[in-house]
């Protein structure tokens, strides 16, 4: 005899049971209908050449991710992608971890001065690109009028419109948006660390560098780990600040993989190749992901042993 | 406040006389720490003074620190122009989201944590993903789907383009601050006859008070800030405020001014917002407020 399944009995347990399903049914059925059927969308998408201006459409299978193989700028893309991120989180959490050891102390209107360094990380992004532009303009900017009457830069030129410069601008300003966020975790991992371990050391005639490294730094490796983790997902496809301060140019020399697939999509119209695009990116990082989250948990079974 | 205690332990010990080295290294932090406030607040400043400067001030070459005088006729352009619509549509678009995420992810969040039910590891498998999931993959499908459902160009496409967004946060930071409530009152509620809905509408939720005011600013604030998506999907009246704004950059003739002030007017809701729940703010980013 086939059992009833516990959530059509009737009891308590059965009556609990519906309770949870029908308060959870409609985040359910959102995320089916606006994130899971996108996904198996996209892939289909991905297997279709579309174009939206002449509304074409064709079966070509697999051709999208043949031609993902082939595209030259593409593999450009991926490399100036791992450059962005890697520098945009060193810098990120080196710089917030030295403003996090700044603002640990008991110094009057500190907890202001908290509240002012988050300010990056809280103001709308398109401000926060539109204010770095506007200084950095060539022509009336005050950084940029600023480096040329000290002969860093041609005179009329800005960072962010030169090829050699304008990678390594958007990433420092990605920096000054993204270091507060890096700050605060530090910080609020600080106030956890047990008030023993420093007085331990002290007897142990430690000074502060010591203090520093065998104390505080190991504490912080979880919060790091951590912060890797999460912004290095988000920093690889982060999109709107190089969009919005070079749109991935001059001649590409700030293009990452998230402004190209928006450009492929809204500049050139092939929906279907940037679907392969997205297809791609999206399988690499599950496959990295899932990597990662089985090898943590074999080592934490090794451990365990 | 606890940090003051907890972090006073340390320089507690600066109680001691002072000695020349320490002096020393007290000011080189206090130079460092002004260095970096510098650096995180003075683009913002720059851009508040810049939205007051007259246009012979702001448009020289050699451009000074201090203005010799100050204008508002910036703002009175911008609230002369078609950008009033753009916010309009922004505030129309995130209190939507808002509302909707948070009652939907309230549900859901009460929902995985004191109920078991049938695909409830399936739910959190896939509130995880896709609070990971970068919105740009999602682009192509969603604006499809958008298409087919005739919802390209209107608020209530934007709306469903942001929920993508906040839905999985709203949940995830709901599901936390359930957590936080005791389960026993809601038990003792109930042993007192009040219902499943009874005991969670009189007990739970005026509980939830200070997560459902965070999780709604992070909705909101994820609503207004966002470009991408709403780039797409919006076109013509509907454009929200970022959608509007990064097109003023492209012209021949960029009035900075006038993009300075409107720079402004899009922070200030968010900058009072976080001012006024700064402690809830910490705690809310810490949990993933922010992507990006």
């Amino acid at each position: 005899m086939v059992s009833t399944p516990a959530f059509l009995t009737r009891g308590p347990v059965g009556q609990r049971q519906r309770a949870g399903l029908a308060l959870a049914l409609p985040a359910a059925l959102l995320f089916a209908a606006i994130l899971g059927y996108p996904l198996v969308e996209s892939f289909r998408t991905s297997l279709f050449s579309i174009n939206l201006l002449t509304g074409d459409a064709a079966f070509v299978g697999l051709d999208n991710f043949g031609a993902l193989a082939r595209d030259q700028a593409l593999l450009s893309t991926l490399g100036r992608t791992v450059l962005w991120t890697v520098l945009s989180l060193a810098g990120q959490l080196g710089l917030g971890l030295a403003a996090a050891l700044l603002i640990d102390a008991d110094w009057p209107g500190m907890r202001w001065i908290r509240q002012f360094l988050l300010i990056p990380y809280v103001i709308p992004v398109i401000a926060s690109a539109l204010v770095w532009q506007w200084m950095l303009d060539g022509h009336y900017g005050i950084i940029s009028t600023g480096l040329q009457s000290w002969g860093a830069l041609q005179p009329g030129v800005s960072p962010l419109g030169q090829e050699g410069t304008s990678l390594a601008t958007v990433i420092l300003i990605n920096i000054w948006r993204g270091f507060p966020f890096a700050m605060l975790v530090f910080w609020a991992r600080m106030q956890g660390i047990d008030r023993a371990q420093y007085e331990a050391a002290r007897v142990d005639g430690a000074g502060p560098w010591h203090e520093f490294a065998h104390v505080t730094l190991p504490n912080l490796k979880s919060a790091a780990v951590a912060l890797l983790a999460l912004r290095g997902i988000w920093t690889l496809m982060y999109f709107e600040l190089v969009w919005l301060l070079t749109r991935g140019g001059p001649a590409g020399s700030s293009e990452t993989l998230s402004t190209y697939i928006y450009k492929v999509v809204t500049g050139e119209f092939r929906v279907g190749y940037a679907a392969a695009i997205a297809s791609g990116t999206g399988l690499l990082l599950t496959t990295a992901g899932l990597t990662v989250w089985v090898l943590t948990r074999l080592r934490g079974r090794w451990r365990h042993v | 406040m606890s940090s003051r205690t907890m972090s006073g332990r340390r320089h507690g010990a600066a109680r001691t006389p002072l000695s020349g080295g320490r002096v020393l290294a007290v000011a080189g932090r206090v130079v460092a720490l002004a260095l970096i406030v510098f650096f995180a607040v003075g683009p913002v400043l720059w851009m508040v003074l810049s939205s007051f400067r007259p246009a012979d001030e702001l448009f020289r070459s050699d451009p000074t620190l201090v203005p010799s005088s100050l204008t508002t006729e910036w703002y009175a352009e911008v609230f002369d122009s078609e950008a009033l619509r753009w916010f309009a549509n922004s505030l129309v678009v995130a209190v939507c989201t808002t509302t909707v995420s948070l009652i939907v992810g309230t549900a859901a969040g009460y929902a995985v944590t004191r109920f078991t039910f049938p695909g409830r590891r399936i739910l959190l498998a896939c509130l995880g993903v896709a609070y990971l999931f970068p919105a740009i993959l999602l682009l192509v499908p969603l604006y499809l789907v958008l298409v087919t459902l005739g919802l390209v160009g209107g608020l209530a496409g934007i709306v469903i383009a942001h929920l993508t967004v906040t839905l999985p946060l709203t949940t995830w930071l709901m599901k936390s601050f359930v957590e936080a409530v005791p389960r026993e009152l809601e038990e003792a509620a109930r042993v007192d006859g009040l219902g499943y809905l009874g005991s969670f509408i009189r007990v739970t939720l005026p509980l939830l008070r200070t997560g459902l005011a965070t999780t709604a600013m992070f909705s909101f604030i994820l609503s207004w800030d966002e470009f991408l998506l709403a780039s797409v999907v919006s076109q013509g009246d509907s454009m929200t405020a970022p959608v509007g704004m990064a097109g003023l950059v492209t012209s021949f003739d960029i009035r900075w001014g006038a993009i300075m002030a409107l720079s402004t007017l899009v922070t200030v809701p968010v900058v009072v917002l976080f001012l006024v729940l700064q402690r809830y703010f910490e705690k809310g980013l810490t949990a993933g407020g922010v992507k990006g």
